[in-house]
């Protein structure tokens, strides 16, 4: 009991870290309609960046954390600017294959001026120990968490309740009628990339935090893509619950059952639930009119 | 001066090409590429025959993605199918290289129908996740199925020859794979002339309109994914054959994604863009290093960065590709093609 309780905790940890990634991927997706396959790069160079920046100035963690998030969102800002706009009125394939160049880029400027080795991010916050009952957790594992639910909580309330949330959602409904209604739905689609960006970021501290740094912590971004799915592209919150199950799943597969299934655990159990939901837990279906 | 295209006769409809002096620029082309090794050696050689070898791969993705519109991230996992299939089978089973590679590629087709059926239900992003989660199942389950495998040991590819070209020579292995490389591009050429290739079409323009036109679409559905995935699977068993060492990490995900990249490059849904995309993405670094070396940046003095600065080139070609000519090499060589023909009047 107590060796399953333990890897539920840290099936948790990781599940928060991918929810944070896949946070992003569903803001992205439910007011553009594109899949950002740069997510995890995203979060990579807005951590390195962040990270460089903090150093300068050298910043506690709560200090590292508004930096990214700042950076997160003017960097979100520029991809969309330069990279995405550009691409409004062709497919939705090739404006994916953008974001997979985007990727490309991102992957090989971070080893190019920050090099390929793993750095682990220092912070007192680390030494912390909880306990519960029989679990053990560190200070920055609860950290991590916290953020998730805190992020997650937000990012429910801001697209329930906030006027731009509404709106967002109200443009990724119908677009045509949304601007018809004076939304300026191409200034929102550049706010859900900064929104996703910063996001991001925070899930790079995070991860940095709890694991470490490394050049190679895009992979991070394919992990949250299981989670993304299986709670519903469009459905951010969603997303965040699917990634939760992903990680308990994985730490639970991998401790029971074999080494190795942490990586696609997530990949399995959403090939069984798209043969039942197609769209996903709670994302919404589809319609098709002829 | 030519005006138009004009068919009048079913039978020229159908035909692979109407026009006589098509024929002639293939003929060309072909006596072109026999020539090749007579002409350049060594290291481009074997670019040579990566190139055929991708654009085997691509043609295959391309009756998936291109014609079918079944966009697909599984394009490694169905190469590594391929790879271990044709490796195991000429190392375990002694199968001639000429069995060998074309059961590797039905082998490949066949179980890529596991994956087919339950996608039948997914469209789109759906879809292209799903099949990235069936290539990630496939690559982890080859690392441990290690008694077959060899797990992480890899799997050694004996030196074996085929139609009499032994495969350890850069020679023999480039005759390789251009012989199964014209075979494919005619087959699939072939295929899209004929009744499947316009079903294809048909229900990837409007799925519901070909299904009331009487085409049945989990058959057709069913059959992109097996003559993909046989064509696909044939790629990975030349992939296995030219590097004779192969582990799971050889197919890693970037595959799938720079088989689509090169699918987008050259032109979606038509064979000579897969190929021509192909050619490019490939070509890219090659490009890439002779580009840095003109601004002399060579490759010892910085070596340790070189390969990173290649993939931030070649990030940097594919947007740059997809933003000035969305229809890909095969759009601008159409869009050049129809200004000669019409000169001097405006396209």
């Amino acid at each position: 009991m107590d060796y399953f309780l333990n890897l539920v905790a840290s099936g948790l940890i990781f599940g928060a870290i991918y929810g944070l990634i896949a946070i992003g991927f569903a803001v992205i997706y439910k007011t553009t309609g594109v899949v950002n396959f740069a997510q995890g790069e995203v979060m990579m160079f807005v951590l390195y960046f962040a990270w460089m920046v903090g150093a300068w100035v050298d910043a506690p963690l709560w200090q590292l954390l508004l930096i990214a998030v700042v950076v997160g969102m003017i960097f979100g800002a520029l991809l969309e600017r330069l990279f995405i706009r550009p691409m409004i009125g062709q497919s939705q394939f090739a404006i994916i294959m953008t974001t997979v160049g985007v990727a490309i880029i991102l992957r090989g400027l971070v080893p190019l001026f920050w090099g390929v080795e793993s750095e682990p991010l220092d912070s007192p916050i680390k030494s912390a120990l909880f306990e519960f009952g029989p679990v053990l957790m560190l200070g920055d594992q609860i950290f991590a968490l916290a953020f998730f639910i805190a992020i997650s909580l937000a990012v429910w309330v801001f697209f329930r309740f906030s006027r731009i949330g509404v709106a967002m959602r109200a443009a990724a409904h119908d677009e045509t009628a949304a601007l018809l209604m004076g939304i300026n739905v191409r200034r929102l689609q550049g706010l859900s990339w900064m929104i996703a960006s910063a996001v991001s970021g925070v899930a790079g501290v995070c991860y940095a935090l709890t694991v470490s740094r490394a050049a190679d912590m895009w992979q991070i971004g394919f992990q949250a893509f299981p989670a993304t799915i299986l709670g519903g592209l469009d459905a951010p919150l969603g997303s965040a619950f699917g990634s939760i199950v992903v990680g308990v799943t994985a730490s639970l597969s991998e401790g029971y059952i074999g080494y190795g299934l942490k990586e696609i655990s997530g990949f399995v159990i959403i090939i069984a639930v798209l043969m039942l939901r197609p769209y996903g837990l709670f994302g919404e279906k589809e319609l098709e009119r002829v | 001066m030519r005006t138009g295209h004009a068919v009048e006769t079913y039978p020229r409809l159908l035909a692979l090409t109407t026009n006589p002096v098509t024929w002639a620029w293939v003929a060309v082309l072909l006596i072109g590429l026999v020539a090749l090794p007579w002409v350049v050696s060594g290291h481009l050689l074997v670019v040579s025959t990566s190139i055929l070898i991708a654009a085997v791969g691509v043609v295959g993705l391309n009756v998936l993605t291109g014609t079918t519109g079944l966009i697909s991230l599984g394009q490694s996992g169905f190469l590594a199918i391929g790879g271990y299939a044709c490796g195991l089978l000429i190392k375990e089973v002694g199968l001639p290289a000429e069995a060998a590679i074309p059961l590797a590629g039905l082998i490949t087709g066949t179980l890529s129908l596991l994956i087919g059926i339950p996608s039948l239900r997914l469209k789109g992003l759906y879809l292209a996740i799903t099949t990235l989660a069936a290539s990630l199942i496939i690559t982890h389950i080859i690392l441990y199925a290690e008694p077959l495998t060899g797990g992480p040991f890899g799997l050694r590819i004996p030196d074996v020859s085929f139609v009499g070209l032994r495969i350890s020579d850069p020679v023999g292995m480039y005759f390789t794979a251009l012989i199964v490389a014209v075979l494919v591009a005619l087959f699939v050429n072939n295929l899209m002339r004929a009744r499947s290739g316009r079903a294809w079409i048909a229900l990837r323009d409007h799925d519901i309109a070909a299904k009331s036109m009487g085409i049945n679409l989990v058959s057709y559905k069913l059959l992109a994914f097996f003559v993909s995935s046989s064509i696909v699977g044939l790629s990975g068993a030349l992939m296995a054959m030219q590097l004779r060492f192969i582990t799971s990490d050889v197919f890693g995900l970037f595959l799938s994604i720079e088989a689509l990249a090169m699918l987008l490059v050259g032109g979606v849904g038509s064979v000579a863009g897969a190929i021509l995309g192909a050619a490019f993405i490939v070509l890219l670094p090659e490009i890439a290093r002779n580009l840095l070396e003109v601004f002399g940046w060579s490759g010892d003095g910085s070596s340790t960065h070189v390969f990173e600065i290649r993939a931030v080139l070649t990030g940097v070609i594919i947007i740059v590709m997809l933003r000035i000519e969305p229809d890909g090499l095969i759009g601008l060589w159409r869009k050049v093609k129809r200004y000669w023909l019409q000169w001097p009047l405006p396209i």
